[in-house]
């Protein structure tokens, strides 16, 4: 286990893709491990005390990493803890393993992933699951769970895997989307524009885009793009 | 700074030289001979077993302007791919859509030293050249479209070769442009009202003129001016099943031409207008009647518009045929408007080499290249519509290599074998024609004459690659030819040594090339003309129209006389 406490309060951010596989590297070889802070190329022994127990993989990050952009993208295996806040794109293109971000997590988290499991205790931001701009494919497997509320553009081009959000969401919930389930216990804005399949289940109030018709337990569409997706209201 | 480069093995097919052990001088940015030098002074370089040549010269790729922009903007999934970070040298990002310094960064890093935009629309000619002047590291020239130009129409209509000179070279001037490139003639001004010029004699909606008319009339008054580079042409019905035929009626367009100095018609990325069949479902390959046709002339050169496996972004001025790409594929789109001079489209693309179209698209483009004479052909991937033009030396090894083709060729779509001759090609180029496709040749097509040569007087535009062609066999060492061509060892612009083993070591602006012809007409013959057209038709006014030469930042202005 590799526990990671920042030295600094960071002023601007830092870009550090890493990931469980860091335990197998001895604390000598992690802190010479090269990261981004702004543009400038460091060490991530500069920015961070480290510390290890063991050879599980596991990432522990104690303190504040609401700056640290990348943690745990790409990742294919472990586990992250995070004990605090932590930065955007946070289990990007993750394709297993597991992440529990204790506190809040910002934009983009989980975006394109394939598969894992991402838990946040607090809220998360926007494009939680989603594509890339211009890519074709969003979240295509795994789960993330959210204990707290969500932003917007959740799940866009989404074509499989599992999120649930137990607070309430924003605008324009699973746009695009092909595949996969979203489920929001609280309320939401906007939900399912040009959906082509995969079912969004929300238990509070939520808006349905003009090109939904109305099916005996729901909503599908989006008719416009002639689509198959199904909205429910739990 | 003075420059010995000693012990090289040089091949300058201009020269004759084939593979000659001999150095090269060079002074103040020319090459010059060993007497003009004093040894002392030069800095040396060692290039002992390797290959010295001209620098490349790219003729045809998209590198500024609206177009490159647009697709810019539009796949911000390009944008992802870091190649530097800003320090030294400028941040330079893309996949295959560069921003303006990877463009020079990486033609540098490749040994490449010039490269032309292929279509600047006129009236976006600041903007073509603002992005230009943005490009580090390359000499650079821009092709203003004249196809579907209003003023263009009307004097071929009225059969007016004075008045279409005096044009050509008013616009020249307004532009900086370099020569004359048509794009889809007649068809472009036909997609306005959603229509297209198939045949070369469709009527121009409109207009009373047909593409065979208006291609002919611009060759005669490209040729009357006597312009360094000739008419260069996309041809109509461009991407069509069938489309080889209307490409060589086009060509024969050129019959009653000649020039002592150069082609006097260029056909462009001609792999896109070389399909037999009539639909997509029997489509299949027109390169062998078209390289027998320009095999047997004497007044054409065409480039390749090699397709190569993975992204790319169609942009062409060709906006119906965007329009139709974007049908086909479902892929996002973007018209662009240029008033009364044309337009252009944007279409994203992925080249799969199990898509038996986009495999069939690779095989023409390789069998124009292996086909025909390599005095007529150069090597293009039409930069971005084939691909990246960093896979140069893909081709190159590909076109030396039958071994490397028969390797490729497996994992294709095995309809190349059916609807392509392809795999029974055994014909291999030599170094020394490659070196030609991609130096020499280009520029006598473009009507250079101090680029892609090393003789005395010569631009000091030099490339040192890793490779002996004494030892080398390009037959069966074609991933040492792919690499090595990838990264110059060396790379001199204008004399200053820009890239050491495929790195960037220093930064500079090359210059901007253009073609003043006004000295050759009476401008006033078309001033009325001009003066109604901006009134009318044109969204901004006469005096502000155009680029002048002290807005560049480094112009070479070729004075036509």
């Amino acid at each position: 286990m590799i526990v990671l406490k920042p030295k600094v309060d960071f002023a601007i951010s830092v870009e550090a893709e890493i990931t469980p596989e860091l335990a197998t590297m001895s604390v000598e070889e992690i802190s010479k491990f090269q990261v981004y802070y702004g543009k400038e190329k460091v060490e991530l022994g500069e920015l961070f005390e480290i510390s290890k127990e063991g050879d599980d993989a596991k990432l522990v990050l104690d303190g504040d990493f609401g700056k640290v952009k990348w943690v745990g993208a790409r990742m294919e295996d472990g586990e992250i803890v995070v004990k605090g806040d932590i930065g955007d794109h946070c289990g990007a293109y993750m394709k297993g393993g597991k992440i529990t971000v204790e506190g809040d997590a910002k934009d983009w988290l989980g975006a394109e992933m394939k598969g894992g499991e991402i838990t946040v205790k607090g809220n998360a931001r926007n494009y939680m699951g989603s594509a890339y701009w211009g890519d074709a494919t969003g979240m295509s497997g795994g789960k993330i769970t959210v204990e707290g509320n969500v932003f917007n553009y959740i799940g866009e081009k989404m074509s499989g895997g599992e999120m649930v959000i137990k607070g309430n969401a924003g605008d324009f919930i699973g746009t695009e989307m092909k595949g996969g389930t979203i489920t929001i216990h609280g309320n939401c804005g906007f939900v399912g524009g040009d959906m082509k399949d995969g079912v969004i289940k929300v238990k509070g109030n939520f808006e349905v885009v003009p090109g939904f018709k109305r099916v005996e337990d729901g909503f599908e569409g989006d008719v416009n793009s002639g689509g198959k997706g199904k909205i429910i209201q739990l | 700074m003075m420059l010995h480069i000693k012990n090289g093995v040089v091949i300058d097919p201009k020269n004759n030289v084939n593979a000659e052990k001999m150095d090269v001088f060079v002074k103040d940015g020319k090459i010059v001979d060993e007497s003009d030098v004093k040894r002392e002074d030069c800095k040396v370089i060692d290039a002992s077993n390797k290959l010295v040549v001209a620098g490349g010269v790219d003729m045809h790729a998209h590198i500024a302007g609206s177009k490159i922009n647009t697709g810019r903007e539009m796949r911000p999934e390009e944008m992802r791919v870091v190649r530097n970070i800003a320090g030294k040298f400028r941040a330079a990002i893309g996949r295959v859509l560069l921003t303006s310094p990877a463009i020079g960064y990486e033609y540098s890093k490749m040994g490449y030293t010039t490269a032309f935009e292929a279509a600047q629309p006129p009236v976006g000619a600041l903007h073509t050249h603002e992005e230009l002047d943005a490009i580090p590291l390359v000499d650079k020239g821009a092709l203003p479209v004249f196809g579907n130009w209003h003023l263009v129409f009307k004097y071929v209509a009225e059969k007016d070769i004075e008045k279409l000179k005096t044009f050509i070279a008013w616009a020249l001037e307004r532009t900086k442009g370099f020569g004359v490139k048509v794009v889809n003639p007649g068809g472009v001004e036909a997609w306005m009202y959603g229509g297209n010029c198939k045949s070369l004699d469709d009527s121009v909606p409109g207009f009373d003129v047909t593409p065979r008319e208006i291609i002919t009339s611009l060759i005669q008054a490209t040729e009357e001016l006597k312009l360094n580079h000739s008419v260069h042409l996309h041809c109509n019905n461009l991407g069509t099943p069938g489309n080889y035929q209307t490409t060589l009626e086009t060509m024969k367009l050129a019959g009653k031409f000649s020039n002592d100095k150069r082609q006097v018609l260029h056909v462009t990325h001609v792999q896109f207008n070389s399909y037999a069949g009539s639909s997509w479902r029997d489509v299949g390959s027109g390169a062998a009647e078209i390289a027998k046709y320009v095999n047997s002339v004497d007044n054409i050169t065409i480039d390749m518009g090699q397709p190569i496996f993975g992204h790319a972004t169609a942009m062409t001025g060709d906006a119906p045929f965007q329009f139709t790409l974007h049908k086909l594929t479902g892929a996002r789109w973007s018209n662009k408007d240029s008033e009364i001079e044309g337009g252009a489209g944007i279409v994203p693309l992925i080249y799969l080499p199990k898509n038996p179209i986009h495999a069939l698209q690779w095989a023409i483009g390789l069998e124009l290249g292996l086909l025909i004479d390599s005095d007529k052909v150069v090597l293009s991937t039409d930069y971005p519509n084939g691909g990246p033009f960093t896979e140069y030396p893909y081709i190159m090894a590909m076109l030396m290599s039958k071994k490397m083709r028969e390797k490729e060729l497996e994992r294709v779509s095995p309809y190349v074998q059916k609807a392509t001759n392809l795999a029974a090609i055994d014909n291999e180029k030599t170094l020394f024609e490659l070196i030609h496709m991609t130096r020499s040749l280009p520029s006598r097509v473009l009507g250079l004459d101090n680029k892609g040569h090393l003789g005395i007087g010569a631009d000091a535009d030099i490339a040192i690659y890793d490779l002996n062609p004494e030892n080398v066999d390009t037959s069966n060492d074609f991933e040492t030819v792919y690499k090595t061509f990838k990264k110059a060892v060396y790379t001199i612009k204008g004399g200053e040594i820009v890239v050491k083993d495929g790195e960037l070591v220093k930064d500079l602006w090359g210059t901007t090339y253009w073609v003043d012809a006004t000295g050759k007409v009476s401008m006033e013959a078309i001033d009325a003309d001009l003066d109604e057209y901006f009134a009318n038709y044109y969204s901004l006014e006469r005096s502000n129209y155009g680029v002048e030469e002290a807005w560049l930042r480094n112009a070479t202005k070729l004075i036509m006389g």
